[in-house]
């Protein structure tokens, strides 16, 4: 079943910059797609614009009927709190502590007052330590999250966007600023959670090799438009490098 | 770029700092022609001050010690008073006036002009305006210092504001949280560090200011320090000058603990 249109998608920012020129796609239910491109392709804003992080020029974003693009507070409110998102900053609370941390994924589900002032209640902390054992943090769940490797902020954050019981994920670079080994940990923790809950994960990375390792299918992203769409077998070298290439290398051929 | 542009380029710098430095030198020549500054006035000057604190401010006079310890008092309290209000209140407008939480750009700017006029106005002027509609005392005082420890924090508040983590506050905010939680949540744990160490220097700097405004009728210690000197109570005032010095000393040495363990 599909649980995400993404229709004729175009972004200029206010510095005349065109990120995206037109993307159209389906997820559906359960689906691990993987986005490759290169730098400064539009992988990120089209992430974001999916769950208005950034506000999309043009277009239409459907989220189980309804549109992310149109929606008002209340709606968007509604809509975020079902799609997770882990970043490649980890973007945690830094001086907040892991626990709190992931209870931050509640937010969206309590009203204004209880979530200001931390008023999470014992079955919502019960979840909370549940997703941090899950992840292989129970023992650091009172520590401050500055003081865990990336690795385990990275995997705070899957708890985090876990804790908002998500019908979708978002990931944007998850193991770009992580070295190997950690890489690997954080993808599996990632592809496994998702498949096991049946949640659809649309995630952006850059090393080719990981995407065809994990993805159900992948799409390539060039200058803003969506240049393949479909299975890793189908990606052979050739897509690779229209995808990464494609007009750069005559750029730099000609300076 | 090749080298003939590079070597233009090297040498429109060089004409550049030339000018800087020959421009600062002809500003300071003509503003100690215009004021008539001179090293020799300097030094003689230098020398009646001396006399001066040699012979009428010496000793300070320790009897009169137990007169002062209600003023004393009193510009402890207001400096901390304009610090707590103060303080409060511009955590609420720097919310407004910065640019990465203000709900519109135009209150952004409302709010930092408002700030500006508080801030940029001294604290002495405020007082002598004030004193006006309520008369003497350490109520005057207390606002004069409210006013402006409003208007600075505001400024620094806002400023701490801008330059939080957006990644952290995009976060929250990507939960689903509302406008007031992704506040408290994303932006409050970021705030709060730099929120106690300006607050801490606000205080030792209104302590400082609270003498000044003393003497123009803001209560505490400047007031008895402008009254014994037109009493030519010299002795009097050089102690309550030292009061003053160790008051400040202290106030200093204990706002440095505190930071030192929030922070």
């Amino acid at each position: 079943m599909t649980l995400l249109q993404v229709k004729g998608l175009e972004k200029k920012y206010p510095d005349g910059t065109v990120a995206l020129k037109g993307i159209d796609f389906e997820v559906n239910e359960g689906e691990f797609i993987v986005i490759i491109g290169p730098s400064g392709a539009g992988k990120s804003t089209l992430l974001r614009s999916v769950n208005r992080l950034v506000d999309a020029t043009n277009g239409a974003v459907i989220f189980k009927d309804r549109d992310v693009v149109k929606a008002g507070t209340r709606v968007l409110r509604k809509i975020r709190r079902e799609i997770g998102m882990i970043f490649q900053g980890f973007n945690l609370i830094e001086r907040a502590s892991v626990l709190n941390n992931v209870l931050h994924g509640r937010l969206g589900y309590m009203s204004d007052f209880k979530g200001m002032f931390y008023l999470f209640n014992q079955s919502q902390k019960k979840t909370a330590y549940e997703l941090l054992h899950r992840v292989g943090l129970g023992e650091q769940i009172y520590k401050r999250a500055d003081e865990l490797s990336g690795g385990q902020q990275q995997r705070v954050g899957i708890a985090r966007a876990l804790a908002q019981k998500p019908a979708l994920m978002l990931a944007d670079e998850p193991i770009a600023s992580l070295d190997p080994v950690s890489s690997n940990v954080i993808m599996d923790y990632l592809y496994n959670i998702c498949r096991e809950e049946g949640i659809a994960c649309l995630c952006n990375l850059h090393q080719v090799d990981v995407a065809k390792k994990y993805a159900t299918r992948i799409i390539g992203i060039h200058a803003g438009e969506k240049v393949f769409d479909g299975k890793p077998e189908e990606l052979t070298e050739d897509i690779i490098n229209q995808i990464y290439h494609n007009k750069k290398k005559e750029l730099v051929a000609n300076e | 770029m090749s080298e003939k542009q590079l070597l233009q380029v090297r040498k429109q710098k060089r004409l550049q700092v030339f000018l800087f430095f020959a421009a600062m030198l002809a500003l300071s020549v003509w503003s100690a022609i215009s004021t008539g500054f001179s090293f020799s006035g300097l030094f003689t000057g230098t020398v009646d001050s001396t006399k001066f604190i040699i012979f009428d401010l010496f000793p300070p006079d320790f009897s009169y010690i137990a007169s002062l310890v209600e003023p004393a008092l009193e510009t402890i309290y207001m400096s901390f008073v304009a610090m707590v209000i103060g303080a409060i209140v511009a955590a609420f407008l720097a919310i407004f006036a910065s640019a990465t939480t203000a709900p519109h750009p135009i209150v952004q700017v409302a709010v930092r002009a408002f700030s500006s006029l508080f801030r940029n106005i001294p604290v002495l002027i405020w007082t002598i305006l004030l004193a006006a509609a309520y008369g003497l005392g350490t109520l005057v005082g207390t606002i004069a210092l409210i006013m402006v420890s409003t208007g600075a924090l505001t400024r620094a508040f806002a400023e701490i504001l801008e330059e939080i983590d957006m990644g952290q506050v995009e976060a929250v905010r990507a939960t689903g949280a509302s406008y007031g939680q992704v506040l408290a949540q994303g932006v409050l744990p970021q705030f709060l560090p730099g929120f106690f160490g300006w607050s801490l220097y606000m205080l030792e700097i209104n302590i400082r200011a609270s003498t000044i405004i003393g003497m123009v009728g803001g209560g505490g210690l400047g007031f008895v320090i402008q009254t014994q000197i037109k009493l030519f109570q010299y002795e009097q005032v050089s102690m309550a000058v030292l009061l003053t010095l160790v008051l400040v000393l202290i106030m200093e040495w204990i706002t440095n603990q505190i930071r030192e363990r929030i922070i």
